[in-house]
């Protein structure tokens, strides 16, 4: 059983913010349901005849686990074990092992372990689940595949944790994302903003670089935003934060895991929606690359598009400064 | 009188304005030191550009955090900035960069992180402070941080030092004057078409300061405060119970505004002064429409001119032709179309574009500002190619003044139709497609465009 001094030690005690942000999306899906109860009724299930969501077939194979394959095992903050993260689970050591935990410098490993997430497991609307699940099944939601990434960066000693925001999103994800379903949608246009999102990041030569491991390319053709490498993030680029909602965690907080398993148990149909949209999407997204000439010729036209590169602010303290409140 | 003597009266008139001459840096030998900023010889201008863009340039990567990782993410370091065709590698920022920045008390920092060197004591008060109440505690230190541009909703915030600032007007005013040669004189009365400089923080208002120390009897359109909370009503088209009572009140004082200008012009040429009329060429062509409806005009001749600026939308899907709105001018106000030029510049830089009288291409003060035109993947362009305007501020020392627009334009190596040296801006820019309009233009535009709209039928 978990003691109360490695509960607040692990980060699984939820951060103000978050409890607020949780306290404002509860409430705010409280009121839609009240409000929508016969559509909510209508939308639970998905009628029969109407397209069925089909899990896609994992992308990879796990190596075997052998004992002699090495992983790090330390009790260091943003090493260890956390809520549905175990580096030590033996098919995270397996794959880890084949991406070249202990061989190659921190760098490569972490673009090894960042192009494994982003390009071969696929995004699914599902509730919580072990990092080792994930890993079998191949597919998960944003929180998933972040924590599979950071699972393998623990596993192979490269300290990793989360990024986690409420935000907005572009209309080509709003599109994709919200669209679908009418009950998600009046979710999100009654509060404003999608409650929680996150991205991994992972602690490379000193400074922490962002890994956004949850659209894979195609995916991201679909919305018209460049293929994100590692160090690139969702905000400013297809997200923008809810500005004071930004927060560095350890681990997955508690409170996580039963509000999706609440939000799937409510709405089971409006996730399938959400899941049939995005495997139609990224049938979408491959023609959208063909169309472009490859995924580097995409990539490019979408950069392009995208603007001049910008300058990265870090708010930094400026002793002349002084806050007086 | 010749120029010579203009000058001498304005650097008089403007003296507060102009650091003293031993602590000129190579950024003020080029603002300051040239008697006219459009008639500085190639050559000069050439090397006069380069030293300042590459004393900025040095400062910026040494002091601004922020700049200094973003060149050493396009691995770009003073080092290689040897002549003036290296200058082409300077990392420019988006000017959209200077829109992103957060609310409450990380506003302040954000301010604090663009800005480079050492800030004075800033207290913020405030648990979350307001955009306002930031931009105030940073002025009340001694500061000149200005915004622009709220038409897409969200402002650009630019945080200028005081001497940053007042090179700015002193620039913006040194320009126009030579233009205007040798129609200025500082018994002139002055109409800012614009909000109060004394009682906003909004860019295209408080640069106007000058013009009460360069001219006389100084009268504003906009004569109340104006914040980013009133851009914001104003911008609101009226929704909601406070854009209403806003749009309400509006709509009462700018009655008064179009009237006021021509009792003005008026009572100053009854009285046989020259006057000047400055700023959003919306109010002008306002005037102009009401005298169309009464059937009147004036005969300014030599005693008026009219310097524009801001852009030049008169409605939601109109925009006046420059040219069409120079005659009317003369057939209304009676002044010649060599009197009334048009500015262009924005809160991003220090550097200004005037209109030459003859010929109406907007000049560029190179000796200072080194300017690009950039295709669709950033890479500049040749002379005579429409593009990006991209400029290197050499006189911009309060933050990165290495700047990428979204103004598309066309830039010439020379004018085509006056003798000055030095590129020029064909007139007529716009915006990059997909970019809202901006300008202080609009801002005023917005300010009382519903009453002027009823007022025009």
């Amino acid at each position: 059983m978990t003691g109360l001094g490695e509960i607040k030690d692990n980060g699984y005690m939820p951060q103000r913010a978050y409890i607020a942000l949780m306290a404002r999306g509860g409430w705010s899906l409280s009121k839609v349901i009240l409000f929508n109860m016969r559509e909510l009724k209508r939308l639970r299930v998905v009628p029969e005849g109407e397209e069925r969501h089909v899990r896609p077939k994992r992308q990879y194979v796990i190596p075997p686990y052998h004992e002699s394959m090495r992983t790090c095992r330390s009790q260091e903050r943003y090493l260890r074990p956390t809520l549905y993260c175990d580096p030590n689970d033996p098919d995270v050591i397996a794959i880890a092992d084949q991406l070249g935990a202990f061989k190659v410098s921190d760098r490569e490993f972490a673009e090894a372990a960042f192009h494994f997430v982003k390009e071969r497991m696929l995004l699914e609307e599902m509730t919580l689940n072990d990092v080792g699940e994930t890993f079998q099944r191949g597919t998960g939601t944003c929180f998933h595949l972040i924590t599979a990434f950071i699972a393998l960066c623990r596993c192979a000693g490269i300290k990793a944790r989360y990024k986690i925001f409420a935000m907005n999103m572009i209309r080509s994800w709003y599109d994709v994302v919200i669209q679908p379903d009418p009950f998600i949608k009046k979710w999100y246009d009654s509060l404003g903003f999608f409650v929680l999102e996150g991205e991994g990041e992972v602690l490379i030569d000193g400074e922490w670089l962002v890994a956004n491991v949850g659209p894979e390319a195609e995916w991201q053709a679909a919305t018209g935003t460049p293929i994100t490498r590692l160090g690139e993030g969702s905000l400013g680029n297809w997200f923008n934060a809810v500005p004071g909602t930004e927060m560095r965690m350890e681990s997955i907080p508690y409170g996580l895991g039963t509000s999706l398993e609440l939000l799937h148990a409510i709405a089971p149909g409006s996730m399938e929606r959400v899941n049939i949209s995005m495997v139609k999407q990224k049938e979408r997204g491959s023609k959208v690359i063909a169309e472009a000439g490859g995924l580097e010729a995409y990539d490019r036209m979408a950069r392009l598009r995208q603007g001049p590169r910008r300058p990265k602010m870090r708010l930094e303290p400026r002793a002349q400064i002084v806050f007086d409140d | 009188m010749g120029y010579a003597e203009d000058l001498s009266r304005f650097e008089d008139l403007a003296s507060r304005y102009i650091p003293r001459r031993e602590d000129w840096t190579p950024s003020e030998e080029a603002v300051f030191g040239p008697p006219d900023p459009y008639r500085v010889p190639k050559d000069e201008a050439d090397r006069m550009r380069y030293r300042a863009v590459k004393h900025q340039f040095e400062r910026h990567y040494r002091l601004n955090r922020m700049y200094h990782d973003f060149c050493r993410e396009a691995k770009v370091s003073p080092e290689e900035i040897r002549g003036l065709d290296d200058l082409d590698k300077v990392p420019l920022i988006p000017s959209e960069f200077f829109k992103d920045c957060p609310p409450g008390k990380d506003f302040a920092l954000w301010l604090g992180n663009v800005y480079t060197g050492e800030l004075p004591r800033i207290k913020v008060g405030g648990r979350s402070p307001s955009h306002d109440q930031v931009i105030d505690s940073f002025n009340s230190a001694g500061m000149a941080v200005c915004y622009s541009s709220g038409t897409g909703g969200r402002h650009t915030f630019m945080p200028r030092d005081m001497r940053c600032f007042l090179t700015n007007e002193y620039a913006m005013a040194k320009g126009v004057i030579s233009m205007f040669f040798p129609h200025w004189n500082p018994q002139m009365r002055g109409y800012l078409l614009l909000p109060h400089p004394f009682k906003t923080n909004l860019f295209a208002g408080r640069l106007g300061t000058i013009f009460f120390d360069i001219m006389r009897d100084v009268n504003v359109a906009v004569d109340r405060k104006v914040d980013t909370e009133l851009i914001r009503l104003s911008m609101s088209e009226g929704h909601g119970l406070k854009g209403r009572a806003f749009k309400y009140i509006a709509k009462r004082k700018s009655e008064r505004t179009v009237q006021d200008i021509i009792t003005w012009i008026e009572r100053n040429q009854r009285e046989g002064h020259e006057m000047a009329l400055v700023g959003a060429p919306f109010l002008v062509h306002s005037v102009i429409e009401r005298l169309k409806q009464e059937g009147r005009t004036f005969d300014l001749g030599e005693r008026g001119c009219v310097l524009t600026g801001g852009g030049w939308k008169v409605h939601e899907s109109k925009r006046m032709p420059e040219a069409e709105f120079r005659r009317d001018v003369e057939e209304f106000l009676g002044i010649p179309p060599d009197q009334c030029i048009d500015l262009y510049g924005m809160v991003e830089a220090n550097g200004w574009m005037t209109q030459c009288p003859e010929g109406h291409h907007l000049h560029i003060p190179h000796s200072y500002m080194h300017t690009m035109v950039l295709d669709d993947e950033y890479r500049p362009v040749g002379y005579g190619e429409t593009g990006r305007l991209a400029f290197l501020d050499g006189s911009m020392g309060s933050y990165p003044g290495f700047i990428i627009t979204s103004d598309r334009v066309r830039m010439l190596e020379r004018c085509p139709v006056c003798d000055r040296p030095g590129p020029v801006l064909e007139p007529g820019v716009t915006r990059v497609a997909g970019k809202e309009s901006r300008g202080c233009a609009e801002e005023v535009r917005r300010m009382v465009s519903s009453d002027m709209r009823r007022g025009a039928r």
